[in-house]
């Protein structure tokens, strides 16, 4: 008995001995982002039971590969709000992959606005592009919370850059999310020139396009690709830059 | 040696009955004594405390009051039990292991290891003749080859003390008479032995010494000859002997004060019988 | 006498209590556990035909840990519930503690048995893991390969690393090592509940109890640190919570890692440190229960 009472008086007394610890480790966690998502009713209700004592136990990134590939399945079936859900569902449970945010928002930005706009079931142009337009924001906000989750990874900065050039039109924010891609570690070598190639589309920044593209272009060969090239005459022409101070024509 | 094998003084143990009020006595203010060299009898009925009280000689069990002792270290101490060799009542082992392997474990449980192990080991099979059987899994064992091999166990480190808990209880009569003979083996190195029983036919062939327990509580304690000798008789068996011949010897016997209280044809006993059968049959070793 | 000559803690009677616990686990066929492992991964992989080879090796990383997680996890507990109930069962246990053998020994022995067979399973595992995605990186790059015959050397050079890449992540090996010694944890946990249970079934489902409340501690405690509203009640529930079990969560790393989220090594030793920590506690409580305990 008085033995029993003592092994519960040594599990408190140890356990508060540890606590420090435990939190200090949790604090780093979640200074890295790498804490466990609160898992809340909400999603219990969504998932089911099962999956959901299974992400309680320790399992989410399994039970999140399983929801990733039944929204797999509901995007071969063109089902976008079930895509939608699997896919809020999945970047809940792991907030850490970067291939989930990245799919979600490339389905939501890509596929299911283009279905949007060319969706024969819906006469008025207005609404189609209306409908587009929700599912590009749809995308845009996937990036921006997976961004939230990996602020160091330059993966989800560059897929922001590219729905701004490619879907938005927006030249400004495509050139900044390219320059933030650039700044990451593990960044692509391309993404300089891609900040480049939009800054040189936009009215009013020629002059900083063009000190950046030929900036790009004097470090060397390997930088001097056919787009490049045709950026930075595009620039030279629209600030008139002296013939002589122009690059050169190429050859053929 | 002055010092006994094994010193008990007041011992007591209550057992609580889980969600009960009431508990067990299972052994009352037992004071026993076991010097070295002896062979050491505890006899009772199913439920006197015997196990107990050797369980709490051992340190397997913690006593409600009293101490326990052998040879001067106090049982609550591991080192008490270096010099003890101890066969549970009924034993397992691990039967995946074969009879070699299970006296290699216990033989390293004992700190010896190497050379000198195995060569302990094959001794040690030799010893409760199962050689034979070595590299067998222990799970094909009978309950009389168990027994031998637990035995053998209990002798690993070459105890001086061995204690053993009802080793004949559930043997067949040729088993049961090996172990006796082993345990007279031992007596001859040496070494105190600590038995329990309530075979009392087999006690008595033995034991030096005898304590009976009963609800916790020893009510007779002594050598085997104190505690059975009839004073004042003298048992005399003839051969060949005609009705005449004793009607004369009553009248000796009269006449010199003395009287003639029985007079009967001796029987043998139903183990020797069983032993002469079983062994004419070639069928003694099993 | 002999006395003096008693060695507290000998390693020879440790070790003896090892090998032999581990020859019977081994003897009980866990490691049909690993058959099971070995299906799942190569099952799993006809069914990822159709997703992209990032896609393929993110499911393929997950489901490998994931179920490395699941079987050590559950090899800890099974293995460690029946041990010390089966012992007493058929009293082996009186054989053994009748030699000059501590009851700590005696549990140190057995525990180390249970954690040499996780690491073995582990291991073995972790070579049979590797395997399986060095086989499938082999065939993308392959595939890869053959896809851009034509393409520039610098543009295959990036296809052939962004394989690479998909495929090893050197914070694999902490993400698995993180796995064993949540497992070794667990065993010492299971150890420490069989002390004073009665029936395995009683330990299984107290561990297991343990382990899904070990997971939501960490929100509990944090909760209870913030030493902001709630009842009274509720309070000392979370208190309890807090200062009673351990927080397994820390211990759920690999899932991040395959993710792309690289480890920090103090964030690992941290996490390797209260393993160890846990596992050694469990112990010491269990030796302190178990000496206690009528045999
Ligand atoms: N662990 C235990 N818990 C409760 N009661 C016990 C325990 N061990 C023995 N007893 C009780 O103590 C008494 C003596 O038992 P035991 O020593 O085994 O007797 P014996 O060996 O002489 O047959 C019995 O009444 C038994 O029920
Ligand atoms: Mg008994």
């Amino acid at each position: 008995m008085m033995r029993a009472v003592l092994v519960a008086l040594a599990v408190l007394l140890l356990g508060a001995a540890r606590l420090p610890l435990e939190h200090q480790v949790f604090a780093c966690r979640r200074q890295l982002h790498l804490h466990a998502p609160d898992l809340d009713l909400g999603l219990r209700e969504q998932i089911g039971q099962l999956a959901f004592v299974a992400a309680l136990g320790g399992f989410r990134s399994l039970v999140a590969d399983a929801l990733f590939i039944q929204a797999h399945v509901a995007w071969e079936r063109t089902e976008w709000s079930r895509v939608l859900l699997l896919f809020r569902q999945v970047t809940t449970l792991q907030p850490r992959g970067l291939l989930f945010w990245d799919m979600a928002a490339w389905h939501m930005a890509w596929n299911a606005s283009s279905a949007a706009i060319n969706d024969s079931a819906q006469p008025r142009l207005a609404l189609r592009v209306k409908a587009q337009r929700k599912y590009f924001d749809l995308g845009k906000d996937f990036l921006e919370r997976g961004i939230a989750n990996n602020p160091d990874k330059p993966q989800l900065y560059e897929a922001m850059g590219r729905l701004y050039r490619d879907k938005y039109r927006d030249h400004a924010r495509a050139a900044e999310f390219f320059d933030k891609t650039a700044e990451k570690r593990g960044a692509p070598s391309y993404a300089r020139r891609f900040a480049a190639y939009e800054l040189s589309y936009c009215v009013g920044r020629e002059r900083e396009a063009y000190q950046r593209l030929h900036e790009l272009y004097s470090a060397g060969e390997r930088e001097r690709l056919p787009t490049l090239i045709t950026r930075l005459k595009f620039v030279e022409e629209k600030l008139n830059i002296p013939i002589d101070q122009r690059i050169p024509e190429s050859k053929g | 040696m002055s010092e006994p094998a094994v010193a008990v003084t007041g011992l007591t143990k209550v057992f609580p009955v889980p969600l009960q009020r009431r508990s067990i006595v299972a052994v009352r203010d037992l004071n026993l004594r076991v010097d070295a060299g002896q062979v050491y009898g505890l006899l009772g009925p199913n439920g006197s405390g015997k196990s107990t009280t050797l369980k709490i000689i051992l340190g397997l069990v913690s006593p409600t009051r009293g101490k326990t002792e052998i040879f001067g270290h106090d049982s609550s101490r591991v080192a008490s039990r270096e010099s003890v060799g101890f066969l549970p009542e009924s034993p397992y082992f691990y039967k995946y292991l074969t009879a070699a392997e299970t006296l290699r474990f216990y033989g390293k449980l004992c700190g010896m290891r190497g050379e000198r192990l195995s060569a302990r080991i094959d001794e040690l099979l030799e010893l409760v003749r199962l050689t034979e059987a070595r590299n067998r899994r222990l799970r094909g064992f009978s309950k009389g080859m168990l027994q031998r091999i637990g035995l053998a166990q209990a002798l690993a480190h070459e105890p001086q003390l061995v204690i053993l808990d009802e080793p004949t209880a559930g043997v067949d009569p040729a088993g049961s008479r090996e172990i006796r003979d082993l345990i007279l083996d031992l007596k001859q190195r040496g070494i105190t032995v600590l038995l329990s029983s309530h075979l009392l036919e087999q006690v008595q062939e033995v034991c030096d010494r005898v304590g009976i327990l009963a609800n916790g509580v020893l009510v007779r304690e002594g050598t085997m000859t104190e505690l059975l000798a009839v004073q004042n008789q003298t048992e005399v068996v003839l051969e060949g002997a005609r009705p005449e011949l004793l009607t004369q010897i009553a009248a000796l016997a009269t006449n010199a004060g003395a009287r003639v209280i029985d007079q009967r044809t001796p029987q043998t006993t139903l183990e020797q019988l069983f032993l002469e059968a079983t062994e004419r049959s070639g069928d003694a070793s099993r | 006498m002999k006395d003096s000559a008693h060695r507290a803690l000998s390693f020879g009677r440790i070790s003896a209590l090892t090998a032999n616990t581990l020859t019977e686990l081994t003897r009980l066929k866990v490691f049909y556990v690993l058959l099971l492992f070995a299906l799942l991964l190569i099952g799993s992989s006809a069914f990822m035909a159709r997703l992209s080879f990032q896609q393929e090796f993110q499911v393929l990383k997950d489901i490998s840990l994931g179920a490395m997680s699941i079987f050590t996890s559950l090899l800890a507990i099974v293995a460690t519930a029946r041990m010390l109930p089966q012992d007493l069962e058929d009293r082996t246990i009186y054989t053994i503690l009748a030699k000059p053998v501590a009851r700590f020994e005696y549990l140190v022995g057995k525990l180390a048995g249970v954690l040499l067979l996780l690491l073995i399973s582990t291991l073995l595992m972790a070579l049979l893991f590797a395997a399986v995605l060095f086989a499938r990186e082999y065939a993308a790059l392959a595939e890869v390969t053959r896809q851009m015959s034509s393409a520039p050397s610098e543009q295959l050079h990036d296809a052939v690393q962004a394989v690479r890449n998909a495929t090893f992540n050197p914070d694999l090996l902490p993400g698995i090592s993180i796995i064993y010694l949540k497992a070794c944890l667990l065993a010492s946990l299971t150890l420490f509940i069989s002390t004073f249970a009665t029936t395995n079934i009683f330990t299984i489902v107290v561990t297991v109890f343990v382990y899904f409340i070990g997971h939501i501690q960490g929100t509990a405690r944090e909760f209870w640190l913030q030493q902001n509203g709630g009842t009274a009640l509720s309070r000392i529930f979370l208190g309890v919570v807090a200062l009673v079990f351990p927080d397994l969560q820390l211990f759920d790393f690999a899932d991040d890692v395959v993710a792309g989220a690289s480890i920090p090594f103090t964030l690992f030793a941290n996490a390797a440190g209260l393993g160890c920590f846990y596992t050694v506690l469990y112990l010491l409580l269990s030796t302190a229960v178990f000496s206690g305990r009528e045999l």
